[in-house]
């Protein structure tokens, strides 16, 4: 094993870091271990736990499936075409990460009232997560050898075989990620499924809590959500094995030749013009209808303004800490690949999938019996977004130390400089701009969070969150209208830094 | 001034062995190449050398310091060995003067060894740039002078010429040469290019299978190559089967004049094909020309002897004076290099590596 | 892209200083928020209800005592659970929640002390723990809210029971999910039997129900003429009547009280617990008793629209007076039998 990287010491950070991620599945164990196994075969041996199985499973299907359709769809209009107007499109298109489920989906039923069900869950998450795949893929797009797609050309094959036998297979390691983040997004979230009411695993299991106050079964049931994460780690573990590495062979970047659209461009414009308003206009609308509607209006503007800070300073503190955990493992992933590594990010994964609400209680648990004086602390909070995001983080990070040369390190290494040195020298500021993306990630899901925030959250410190879902409740649409609008404000400039570092943003050289 | 030695070194990755046994020295303040083909564990022998590998054994030595081997393993950062890798990997976060003053401590970095250096290498004045306002060439230069800045013992280069073109190659191999030797620095210089290596080593290294099968000055290695396939490999070779008596080898160029003492038997001679001359007139060996390779400095013409040997011959002209199909009149010049015959090889053959 | 770079810099340097602000922020903020409440003049109260609701109600009595209430807003279910995972170790003194069931479920953990008498004795025993763990702060209705321009008054159902007849099929609001819907099916197998309950459940499902997340969707789509009826907490149309900057008499929704001591005239009640080791802290009691007291109790009627709890307080002002309703006999402390409820709910198919 090559010695670049300072290992032992990031292999004992990684496995820090993935202890924070397994907390919850600690909390799980305890409590299902207290639960007894009769309790455990009573809960989960029912039909309702398989049709909970098989619709979550077929929701995460679903709208995993159209994510990436969209997403590629999308990625290759953005960066393989000459759609007039590329980049705001790929702005457009990445900013419904800015919009969480739980405002998208509320508007949705509050423009359709009858909405419900399976198919407008999957609408609707499918609106709001495709930007999970669209980003990777669209910088594996622009990153991609345009030399192996000119021999396909070259050899006959005409240009959409080209793109299903060449291309396609040059962005899998990318759609396969976005695409698990995907599943596992759907699978643990709350907001769509319980507003459109699709009987999911995660609705199950609030519905546990909030009908009957049972802590217990809710627990059970959350186990179940673990064991579908495992099958889809395996599921995308097996795809990028076979995706090995489809690095760039020699140094320059050529710009590719676009597929020019012709009179395609016009429906194709109409299309996403179409997205985007579905995912961003609908949201942006019914907002704008309920503020005008109502007459409750939100508090004095000392208070947005201190739930935006507190918005701010949580999700800061939370990006900054999954960051802080996340390096090592990214590093040691790009740098030191092997079973144990890869044992140790696919275990990050692991409670990805549970809802917010179990994140929480396992944090709460923790804070209480292990570290008391952070408890409703802010770090606890940041604590659990970084259980919550970490493997967010983890990937950018280690896409991004994939991309910078090993070889830049060795080079450091023989001109007399130790490990920590050249960490600090070379690895990290080549690193930077996947730190910063992954950050930006963490720090936009971070805005959204919802259930663990309000179990976690210091008492008396409202964040924007927060403050929406105060006055939601109580039907005070008005008033939540600001907090959602600042809310979606403030998460697109990550978004934007987002599209920025995929290079969608880029001016190129004419080709 | 140090010496850098390898003895008995092997490195395994897996079933596969990439180093086994490799004995070098590489003499203080000379360029040594360490010359192979794709996969003879060149590249392995620059890493283990580097402190990148870990040896499985024998050991490695700077100095009489003992760096690798024998249970001990310094680390790369502490060898005080300096890499030029073939892309040049320059930092691409650092100007050209911040990169070649990496290795450099505090005061030095402040001193003007940064500009001594970048002027060693043609570059004065290039300090401010950023390395992706460079052309490739310059970038390597900048490479180079990074790895001679902090003065190491040695330094190594891994094919550092071979992603530029021709001209700018030997432009560039020369001028480096010249940055190694005014700067004083032990150089190694690893590639596959024979003429890059016979062209600037003041050593060469001829490596195959993980194993050193000679070294010495580039004059000894290619008139002097141990067996015929190192003949092949550093140059041009008409070899031919040849039965030698009392010093005189009796081949279908006709009987030749051997170097060193041979004992009596069947044998593997070579040729090479600046040796074979055309002459006016009839003379004792007859051959049908077959083709032309022209090489602009010079031509290859090759060559059917009457008893179906193929050779070929090197002409300074462009070979126009002798049309496929002609039969013409050669002769062999000066004397000529046996082995002892392989039990494999019967007929004659032409090895063509670096064409 | 060096423009991204420094973005990313600015970005990752922002962070780094949040947190360094976060480690010199935490060391002050653990003397207020740690667990170690001093003698200070400060409660903690989890609050499972609206903060729109109750926080004014909470600077009131600050501005009164001067205590401060450090209060930490949530569902109030999740706080439940978040109480009892808590344990002994818990930060909050007092529980305010929005439901009977929550209260019972953390009284239940042995995590309540018992209240004084004198406290207890201003609440009518219906609106109480009988082992004096919790009380009652304000009661709220169930009722049927219906559109007076789908079901004319007159055809209006004598029982919730008869909501599973062919006559309402598709025309019957309900959030299954919600807690106020648990403690009504509860009251059905306290006032009758399981069997009553789960027969109830069936017919309701076999019903064709429209379903909805919670009482205020429910409330919204009777309003825009969605759904004919459905059933909620009456106070639900004086908030919507707020947001409005209506009155609740002007909106096109209107409430049905099922009369001749029904069921689904259950009157369930918001109360408070007193965690046990805040049992003699006297901010704590004076906090109860504020709530209790004649101003909370008319914020209660005149702000959320619900039934004061003591004695000499009027009702909200658009619906009948809590005496005059015809309260089903039923015992609040029994509704803190859940599972069975669950259960029967869970089979039902009216909830994942």
């Amino acid at each position: 094993m090559r010695r670049l990287v300072p290992r032992p010491a990031l292999l004992a950070a990684s496995t820090a870091a993935v202890a924070v991620a397994l907390i919850p599945l600690a909390y799980l164990a305890v409590r299902t271990a207290e639960a007894g196994w009769d309790r455990v075969v009573a809960e989960l041996w029912t039909d309702r736990v398989g049709l909970l199985a098989l619709r979550s499973i077929g929701l995460a299907a679903v709208v995993t499936t159209a994510c990436v359709l969209l997403g590629v769809g999308t990625a290759f209009l953005v960066t393989r075409t000459d759609l007039p107007g590329r980049r705001v499109f790929a702005v457009l298109a990445a900013l419904p990460l800015a919009v969480p489920t739980y405002i998208a989906a509320f508007a949705w039923v509050s423009t359709l009232p009858r909405l419900e069900g399976f198919w407008p869950a999957a609408l609707v998450l499918t609106l709001c997560s495709y930007p999970y795949v669209l980003l990777p893929v669209a910088a594996a797009l622009r990153g991609a050898d345009p030399a192996q797609e000119e021999v396909s050309r070259s050899l006959g094959r005409s240009g959409w075989q080209t793109f299903t036998a060449v291309t396609l297979r040059q962005i899998r390691p990318a759609t396969a990620a976005g695409a698990l983040l995907v599943a596992l997004y759907v699978l643990s979230d709350f907001g769509a499924v319980s507003i459109l009411r699709a009987d999911t695993f995660t609705r199950a299991i609030f519905v546990a809590f909030d009908l009957g106050f049972d802590r217990t079964g809710a627990l059970v049931l959350s186990c179940v959500l673990v064991a579908l994460t495992v099958l889809l780690l395996t599921g995308e573990t097996a795809t990028r094995r076979r995706g090995a590495r489809y690095a760039r062979l020699g140094g320059t970047r050529r710009p590719v030749s676009r597929l020019p659209l012709g009179p395609a461009r016009w429906p194709v414009i109409a299309v996403l013009v179409g997205i985007a308003g579905l995912a961003l206009g609908v949201p942006a609308v019914s907002l704008g209808r309920r503020l005008a509607a109502g007459v409750s209006r939100p508090g004095a503007l000392p208070e947005v303004l201190a739930a935006a800070g507190n918005s701010l300073t949580f999700s800061l503190a939370g990006a900054a800490l999954t960051m802080l955990l996340a390096l090592p493992l990214g590093l040691l992933t790009a740098r030191a690949p092997g079973p144990l590594t890869s044992l140790l990010d696919r275990l990050a994964y692991l409670a990805h999938a549970l809802p917010g609400v179990v994140i929480g209680l396992s944090l709460i648990f923790f804070g209480i019996n292990v570290a008391y004086p952070l408890y409703q602390t802010w770090w606890l909070l940041a604590l659990a977004y970084a259980t919550l995001f970490l493997p967010l983080a983890v990937g950018a990070v280690a896409g991004a130390a994939a991309q910078s040369p090993v070889g830049l390190e060795e080079v450091a290494r023989s001109l007399g400089r130790g490990p920590w040195t050249v960490l600090r020298t070379v690895t990290l500021p080549l690193t930077l701009p996947g730190i910063g993306a992954g950050a930006a990630l963490v720090f936009l899901t971070g805005m959204k969070e919802l259930p663990a925030t309000l179990l976690l959250r210091p008492t008396g410190s409202d964040t924007l969150a927060t403050e929406l879902w105060t006055s939601t409740a109580v039907g005070a649409y008005a008033a939540a209208a600001p907090y959602a609008a600042l809310l979606v404000a403030i998460s697109a400039l990550p978004t934007w830094l987002l599209v920025a570092r995929s290079g969608l943003l880029d001016k190129e050289a004419r080709a | 001034m140090s010496d850098v030695v390898l003895s008995g070194v092997v490195k395994r990755y897996g079933r596969v062995t990439a180093l086994a046994g490799a004995d070098v020295t590489v003499p203080s303040g000379q360029l040594t190449a360490v010359l192979g083909p794709s996969g003879c564990g060149k590249t392995t022998l620059l890493r283990c050398l580097a402190g990148f590998e870990r040896i499985d054994a024998g050991e490695i030595r700077i100095d009489g310091r003992r760096v690798a081997g024998g249970g001990r393993q310094l680390p790369a950062h502490r060898r005080n060995i300096a890499v030029v890798p073939q892309e040049g990997a320059l930092f691409p976060h650092l100007s050209v003067a911040d990169n070649v003053g990496y290795g450099l401590d505090r005061a030095a970095r402040r001193s003007d060894r940064v500009e001594e250096v970048l002027t060693l290498v043609g570059l004065a004045g290039y300090g401010p740039r950023m390395p992706h306002q460079l052309s490739g060439g310059q970038q390597q230069r900048v490479a180079v002078a990074r790895a001679l800045a902090p003065r190491p013992s040695v330094v190594l280069l891994d094919e550092p010429f071979s992603a530029l073109d021709a001209g700018l190659r030997a432009g560039l191999r020369h001028d480096v040469r010249e940055a190694l030797r005014a700067d004083g620095a032990t150089g190694v210089l690893v590639t596959h290019d024979q003429g890059e290596a016979l062209s600037v080593a003041d050593k060469v290294v001829v490596l195959r299978d993980g194993r050193v099968i000679q070294a010495g000055t580039p004059t000894t290695v290619y008139r002097e190559p141990v067996d015929a396939w190192v003949a092949g490999f550093v140059g041009d070779a008409v070899l031919l089967p040849a039965v030698v008596e009392q010093g005189t080898a009796r081949t279908a160029l006709g009987v030749l004049p051997v170097t060193g003492t041979v004992t009596d038997g069947p044998v593997t001679v070579l040729v090479r094909p600046e040796q074979v001359r055309f002459v006016a007139g009839p003379g004792t060996v007859t051959a049908t020309v077959l083709r032309h390779d022209f090489h602009g400095h010079d031509a290859l013409v090759g060559l059917r002897l009457a008893d179906g040997t193929r050779i070929t011959a090197r002409t300074l002209d462009d070979g126009a004076d002798w049309p496929v199909g002609d039969e013409v009149t050669v002769q062999v010049d000066g004397t000529v290099r046996a082995f002892p015959t392989q039990a494999a090889s019967t007929t004659s053959m032409l090895v063509d590596l670096a064409a | 892209m060096p423009a991204n770079r420094r973005i990313a810099r600015a970005l990752l340097a922002a962070s780094l200083l949040t947190v360094g602000l976060a480690a010199c922020g935490s060391g002050e903020e653990d003397t207020t928020t740690g667990p170690d409440q001093s003698a200070d003049k400060q409660i903690t109260v989890y609050s499972g209800r609206n903060e729109q609701l109750v926080k004014p109600l909470l600077d009131k009595f600050t501005e009164q005592t001067g205590i401060a209430v450090n209060a930490r807003y949530a569902n109030t279910a999740q706080l439940a659970a978040q109480l009892v995972e808590e344990g002994d170790k818990s930060p909050a003194d007092v529980f305010l929640a929005q439901d009977a069931g929550a209260l019972g479920t953390v009284a239940k953990q042995g995590m309540f002390s018992t209240l004084p008498e004198t406290t207890t004795a201003k609440v009518p025993a219906t609106y109480r723990a009988g082992n004096g763990q919790w009380v009652g702060v304000s009661a709220r209705a169930r009722v049927l809210a219906y559109n007076p321009d789908l079901v004319p008054a007159d055809q209006l159902p004598a029982s919730v029971f008869d909501l599973t007849g062919p006559a309402w099929k598709g025309k019957v609001g309900v959030a299954p999910t919600n807690a106020s819907f648990q403690a009504f099916v509860t009251a059905i197998r306290v006032q009758h039997d399981d069997a009553k309950a789960e027969e109830f459940l069936r017919g309701l499902k076999a019903n064709d129900p429209q379903i909805r997340d919670g009482n205020g969707k429910i409330l919204e789509d009777v309003l825009s003429g969605t759904i004919p009826v459905g059933l909620i907490n009456h106070y639900y149309l004086g908030e919507v009547a707020k947001e409005q900057g209506t009155t609740p008499d002007a909106l096109k929704a209107k409430l049905h009280f099922f009369p001749g001591g029904d069921t689904g005239a259950l009157v369930n009640v918001a109360g408070v617990g007193v965690l046990k080791r805040s049992a003699d802290n006297p901010n704590v009691q004076k906090f109860v008793d504020f709530l209790l007291g004649t101003e909370a109790q008319t914020y209660f009627a005149e702000q959320t629209y619900e039934y004061p709890v003591i004695d000499g307080v009027p009702g909200p002002a658009y619906v009948p007076a809590l005496a005059d309703l015809a309260v089903p006999q039923i015992d609040l402390n029994d509704l803190d039998t859940l599972e069975a409820t669950v259960t029967l709910i869970k089979n039902s198919g009216l909830v994942p």
